[in-house]
């Protein structure tokens, strides 16, 4: 096992940023950490690459203690914190040498590993720069050319497409499906496309607790709750609302006027049941004209913000 | 060992690429160029009880710019690192915290006594041209540099200390300074009292004022007591340290 949590809790004087949260990831596996901003993504995955000592529960990183036996685990794993702290006055080169050789790469082979990371990660043309002067997108390059440099087992990434545009975030994403065979991930992010894309896995977290912990698929298969069907009727209005309302599986309505004594109904839909085909007999047998009756799929969207604004 | 020596690696180039410490260094070696001359022409005039070694290394303004050498140091070692976040990566990576803190402090410590060093070239230099046919003192010599040294270690510590506490270079910078000046004026303090009381402080003064430990290592006395006295006040400043960095993470 890769990474494996148990109840893992970190208090912050009288604030709880994680709470008693448990997962295991595989090795091999990529996963996505997802959660609105605040919800302990960054706590959780500082307390795994021993930056924060947990307040209760433990951690451990292929069954090194991330508290007990902290620099094995850390040894473990290449981490990219949040917003890519790096030293401005350094060159990038450079840079990535010393850290390579402070994460224990052999002196005679940190030259291939530093040339083999920037490679990767497309820096050998600003390989003399400063990174005090690189924009953005290079210095978040930096940051993963940093984190995996010496080769490790487990890729941590916070934020790896934080503040970048969408040319810079494609790069990114393709990099890490790239990386995706080496290495096990484990990646944070509000982006859901990001997710979609890139993970095989998905734990969304929200106020220190996970929500949901599956693929992005079956997540949005299971929660269809937030799916939706839409219909539009030419019928008495308060006749159509309070049958449509009693069908079975139908947990809300709202209605609109289309115009042309059409109205249009939104239905809210549990899992389960297809009410498409209720809601035709019911039109055959009411004899109301129907002009339109769709499922709209719930998207990984819908399953975050059903679950992370619930409360 | 490995890890410390790749950290004191990074720290030293930190150090002399930047302009911070050539400016110290240029200024450093024009305050003590031009003490030695001063001292110079001070002998050449009358006789003194102290020695060209005495004069040069502590003339009266010796104190003004002595305690602001540490902060400028120092104030950069910790701080730099919590306000640029890279304080982060550097602890997630396998190194423990006290390399970190012990690679930081030689840094500055060996940068201090590269300050010291072109001093040494003067009386090298007044030694040839004079064709030998002056006397340097060379206990006086080898006291100085003992006494500037044993001071050093415990002055940079406070000043990593200092550093440490905050994320601000100029916060860390004044705090440092002051911590420093309220030992040496807690010092003088005690000599005031002791004029009074001069039996039972004595022993006290002996070990911990450093305007006293000065006078006498300038004259080639060397005593261990100072010595012991600034090696375990540096030991407990560095643990201090080591806490407060330890503790910022327990509490972030």
């Amino acid at each position: 096992m890769m990474i494996n949590v148990q109840n893992l809790t970190k208090r912050f004087s009288g604030r709880t940023a994680v709470d008693g949260i448990s997962f295991q990831v595989q090795p091999g596996e990529i996963v996505g950490f997802l959660g609105p901003n605040g919800a302990g993504k960054s706590t959780t995955m500082r307390m795994l690459t021993g930056y924060l000592p947990p307040t209760s529960g433990s951690a451990s990183i292929s069954g090194h203690d991330v508290f007990n036996d902290s620099l094995k685990a850390r040894r473990e794993i290449g981490f990219m914190p949040e917003n890519v702290p790096l030293y401005e006055d350094m060159r990038v080169a450079e840079y990535l040498s010393f850290r390579a050789a402070l994460k224990g790469v052999k002196i005679r082979e940190v030259r291939s590993h530093v040339e083999r990371a920037m490679e990767y990660c497309g820096l050998t043309e600003v390989k003399k720069k400063m990174i005090g002067t690189l924009s953005k997108g290079f210095r978040q390059r930096v940051g993963l050319a940093d984190a995996l440099v010496h080769k490790p087992r487990l890729l941590i990434l916070d934020e790896p497409t934080n503040g970048l545009d969408p040319n810079q975030i494609r790069q990114v994403r393709s990099l890490i499906t790239q990386l995706a065979g080496e290495h096990t991930i484990l990646l944070s992010t509000h982006i859901l496309s990001e997710v979609q894309m890139s993970c095989r896995r998905v734990i969304i977290i929200n106020k220190g607790t996970i929500r949901a912990d599956d693929t992005p698929d079956a997540l949005a298969n299971n929660l269809q709750s937030s799916g939706t069907v839409s219909v539009e009727l030419k019928a008495a209005p308060a006749e159509a609302e309070e049958k449509l309302t009693a069908l079975e599986h139908v947990r809300r309505l709202s209605s609109s006027d289309a115009g042309g004594g059409w109205h249009r109904y939104e239905l809210r839909v549990e899992p389960g049941g297809d009410v498409r085909v209720d809601i035709s007999e019911l039109a055959r047998a009411r004899q109301w004209s129907l002009r339109e009756l769709t499922q709209h799929n719930a998207t990984l969207e819908d399953v975050f913000v059903e679950l992370t604004q619930r409360d | 060992m490995r890890t410390f020596l790749i950290l004191l690696g990074k720290e030293l180039r930190a150090f002399f690429l930047s302009p911070v410490a050539w400016v110290v260094l240029a200024l450093f070696m024009v305050i003590t160029g031009q003490s030695f001359s001063l001292s110079i022409g001070l002998l050449r005039e009358k006789p003194s009880d102290f020695s060209i070694v005495r004069w040069t290394f502590f003339p009266q303004w010796f104190w003004y710019y002595y305690f602001f050498l540490f902060p400028l140091i120092t104030m950069r070692l910790f701080a730099e690192e919590q306000r640029a976040g890279t304080l982060e990566s550097l602890l997630t990576a396998p190194v423990r915290t006290w390399q970190v803190l012990m690679a930081k402090y030689s840094s500055a410590m060996i940068f201090y006594c590269v300050l010291w060093l072109p001093a040494l070239l003067y009386f090298g230099l007044l030694h040839w041209v004079m064709r030998g046919d002056v006397e340097i003192p060379m206990g006086a010599l080898g006291g100085s540099y003992l006494i500037l040294f044993a001071t050093g270690l415990f002055h940079v510590a406070v000043g990593c200390l200092a550093s440490s506490l905050t994320r601000n270079q100029i916060i860390a910078a004044i705090l440092g300074y002051a911590l420093i000046l309220l030992h040496f004026l807690a010092g003088t303090f005690l000599m005031y009292l002791s004029q009074e009381n001069p039996d039972r402080l004595r022993p006290l003064l002996d070990q911990v004022v450093t305007m006293r430990h000065m006078d006498y290592f300038t004259l080639g006395l060397i005593d261990s007591r100072p010595l012991a006295y600034y090696v375990s006040a540096t030991v407990l400043v560095l643990m201090i340290t080591h806490q407060v960095l330890e503790y910022r993470r327990w509490k972030a």
